[in-house]
């Protein structure tokens, strides 16, 4: 490294340019923060980039994790296209992310409205708050008990005289994929519900104010005033189940394995099954590249969606 | 200069940081003392099992296993697929034959045990005629681990009860089923996770042993119409009421148990899960050979699994691991694992001490039965899972099984087409 560039600066002199020694000054203060930033860079490159090329470069060959991955070139996402599980796997995330949009966004809002400025509101969302508690895999045994066929919910049914006691909940298909919404909502939407009181909460007094001064109320206020209000927020949690559904893996695999014959199956399921189950490592990573694309380009375009100046109230 | 060097500590700092995070290599070299080989296998739950015949071996060749189990197979397969690429391979790691154990040796990963055979061929350990499963290309690889043969479990007080005797022919089985049948008991358990594939099994073996074997080789045909029929009758089967519900996730044993069932057709290694649950042997449960389906067959069908213990070539400890793999033949390593078990064992010589279990190994080899390798084991894995998403589906919803057979058959082609 030659002197100049790495010389010290000194005090500028009086009346000369200043850009010279301020732009040696930020050189060098950069060196020292790239040297600083290094370790976080490789981890993020390690842990995250690293893989993702692997991954990608892994879609493009054959390969069963011994030996060395041969090149084929797109045949894997020509099969996984003409796959028909993949489409059956496909229907499925797309049968997650609508139920997970509307059910327990839904329900978290419609609890965060009814309980907010309601006394011993807080006492009334914490029971919904509890399952957040529980990790993704306990909601799933807990569900498969009370979903299996002649498990709690039929006997429940059957007991008292109510039509579905027959039903096959985590065989038929769409019915187990539905169910398991059902069950990953029941999960969901206590946290949801906290996020829009906290959004709620963070509204400013004076125009609420001023629309009950102007008469709104009820419907009308929440409609005009509340939900707009809260748009900042709703971004955020939708755009969170959004990502959240595209790659739903454990409660499908805990209740149901993706089965039977693979008619519940996301595609998360479908990526492991191919990778860990056949050990068809490039198939499974055809499918790793397709989520991850979905998923960008879904969440890119959502939020740019909601996140244009000309949406944003 | 001051910024100069600050930015070589910041850059000092983070390799210190990130050779921190990197750990001790000395601490990675493995657990295995003088004496310990290290063993992993998928059957985590046997690990007591284990760790007794270990203590046998300590004593007797101065070896002991060091156990790590998964309980999860899929997790395990890619554990040791990826092993292979450093330098910590496992000494001893359980696997599967057929087209698994293919893929290592194609890659030449296993350390051959020939040699090993040979001796325990001679020493009448292990019958000549499982060496096949165990052989690619003229080489054998690995030792079984363990044998398991394919039967009909009861629940003898349901027996009793309805006055069935053990069947000795389809006919009397059927007749049994439609017993239980009218009395409002299911006769068979079925499951449509995993084991989906097992009443294809006993059903094709049973009406037709060669076609069975020709499915697991290529020359023979998923749509051929020995299949269909197959199929066809397994269907009628499903929908006369003889099978429990498969989407029921409570275990086989318990099923049995309480009655739920009144038989599982399942492996022998169900002995030691029936003790589990405090079910004695001979008193509350027994079991029988399936008779065929097709009476005019010479030799009763009869389906048996066995799976390798492995070493890979160039473990730490290989030679220690292939004298383990050695010793692990011999009967004395033979009656200790059958009895901590409580399951058959390949090694006649064994004294296995459940009497219905020692019955059935010195049975096996009388030349009465023909001995067919497991579904699960004879047919390659990608057509396998296309087989068992099929089944799975199939016991789910009976029905025209035609569209099931073509897509089994697609991947079968398609494999068979590839291995030329």
């Amino acid at each position: 490294m030659s002197a100049p560039a790495t010389a010290a600066p000194t005090t500028p002199p009086h009346g000369s340019a200043p850009p010279e020694p301020r732009r040696r000054r930020r050189t060098t203060y950069g060196w020292s923060a790239r040297g600083f930033s290094v370790p976080a860079v490789l981890v993020v490159a390690v842990l995250l980039y690293l893989p993702f090329l692997w991954t990608t470069w892994i879609s493009f060959t054959e390969y069963n994790g011994l030996g060395s991955p041969s090149w084929v070139g797109l045949d894997n996402y020509r099969a996984m296209f003409d796959d028909p599980n993949f489409a059956t796997s496909l229907r499925n995330t797309l049968l997650w992310v609508v139920g997970s949009i509307t059910v327990p966004v839904g329900l978290g809002l419609l609890i965060a409205v009814l309980s907010h400025g309601m006394r011993f509101g807080g006492w009334l969302r914490l029971p919904f708050l509890i399952p957040y508690a529980i990790s993704g895999v306990a909601v799933g045994v807990v569900w498969r008990f009370v979903l299996q066929n002649g498990g709690g919910l039929s006997q429940a049914l059957d007991a008292l005289g109510l039509p579905g006691a027959d039903l096959r909940w985590l065989s038929d298909a769409p019915l187990n994929t539905l169910v398991m919404i059902g069950a990953s909502s029941w999960q969901q939407s206590g946290v949801n519900a906290l996020l829009f009181v906290i959004g709620l909460q963070s509204i400013p007094r004076e125009p609420i104010e001023a629309a009950r001064l102007d008469g709104a109320s009820g419907w009308r206020m929440f409609r005009h005033m509340h939900w707009p209000m809260l748009r900042p927020l709703t971004t955020v949690v939708v755009g969170l189940s959004l990502v959240a559904s595209l790659k739903t893996f454990d409660i499908v695999w805990i209740m149901t394995k993706g089965g039977p014959g693979r008619n519940a199956e996301t595609l998360a399921v479908t990526m492991y099954e191919e990778t860990f189950v056949n050990s068809a490592y490039g198939a499974g990573s055809a499918v790793a590249v397709f989520l991850s694309v979905v998923t960008f380009l879904a969440a890119i375009t959502y939020l740019r969606r909601q996140l244009s100046p000309e949406r944003v109230v | 200069m001051r910024l100069r060097h600050t930015g070589v500590a910041a850059l000092a700092a983070s390799t210190l940081v990130l050779a921190a995070c990197g750990g001790d290599d000395d601490d990675a070299e493995g657990a295995s003392g003088p004496g310990l080989i290290n063993f992993y296998t998928d059957k985590g739950a046997w690990e007591p099992q284990f760790l007794e015949v270990s203590d046998v071996s300590e004593t007797s060749l101065g070896l002991g296993l060091e156990f790590t189990g998964y309980s999860d197979a899929e997790q395990y397969s890619a554990f040791v697929r990826q092993s292979f690429r450093t330098d910590e391979k496992p000494d001893l790691f359980t696997w599967h034959t057929g087209s698994e154990l293919e893929d290592l040796v194609a890659e030449d990963l296993l350390a051959p045990t020939s040699d090993i055979w040979r001796t325990a061929i001679d020493n009448g350990d292990v019958p000549e005629a499982m060496q096949e499963h165990f052989t690619v290309d003229g080489e054998t690889y690995c030792v079984p681990m363990n044998a398991a043969y394919w039967v009909m479990y009861y629940n003898k007080q349901v027996f009793d009860q309805y006055g069935i005797a053990e069947p000795t022919s389809w006919a009397e089985l059927i007749t049994a089923a439609d017993t239980l049948v009218a009395n409002g008991v299911t006769p068979f358990y079925e499951t449509n996770i995993l084991f989906s594939f097992v009443w294809f099994q006993t059903l094709l073996a049973g009406t037709d042993p060669e076609l069975y074997n020709k499915l697991s080789t290529g020359e023979a045909k998923y749509t051929d119409a020995g299949v269909v029929e197959v199929m066809e009758q397994w269907r009628g089967m499903l929908e006369a009421g003889y099978f429990g519900d498969p989407g029921d996730q409570t275990a086989p044993q318990d099923q049995l148990k309480a009655g739920t069932v009144a038989m599982i057709n399942f492996g022998t290694f169900l002995s030691g899960q029936l003790n589990s649950v405090d079910m004695v042997s001979g008193t509350d449960y027994d079991f029988f050979v399936i008779p065929n389906v097709n009476p005019d067959l010479d030799q009763t069908s009869l389906i048996f699994e066995t799976g390798p213990m492995c070493t890979a070539k160039g473990a730490e400890n290989e030679t220690s691991a292939l004298q383990y793999a050695e010793w692990w033949m011999t009967d004395e390593a033979q009656t200790a694992w059958a009895n901590a078990r409580g399951d058959v064992s390949f090694n006649p010589k064994a004294l296995v001490q459940d009497r219905l279990l020692a019955d059935l190994n010195t049975q096996s080899g009388s030349g009465d039965y023909q001995l067919l390798e497991r579904y699960f084991e004879a047919t390659p894995t990608p057509v396998l899972t296309a087989a068992l998403d099929g089944f799975s589906a199939f016991v789910t919803n009976p029905g025209d099984p035609l569209p099931i057979l073509e897509t089994i058959e697609a991947e079968a082609a398609a494999y068979w087409a590839e291995q030329g």
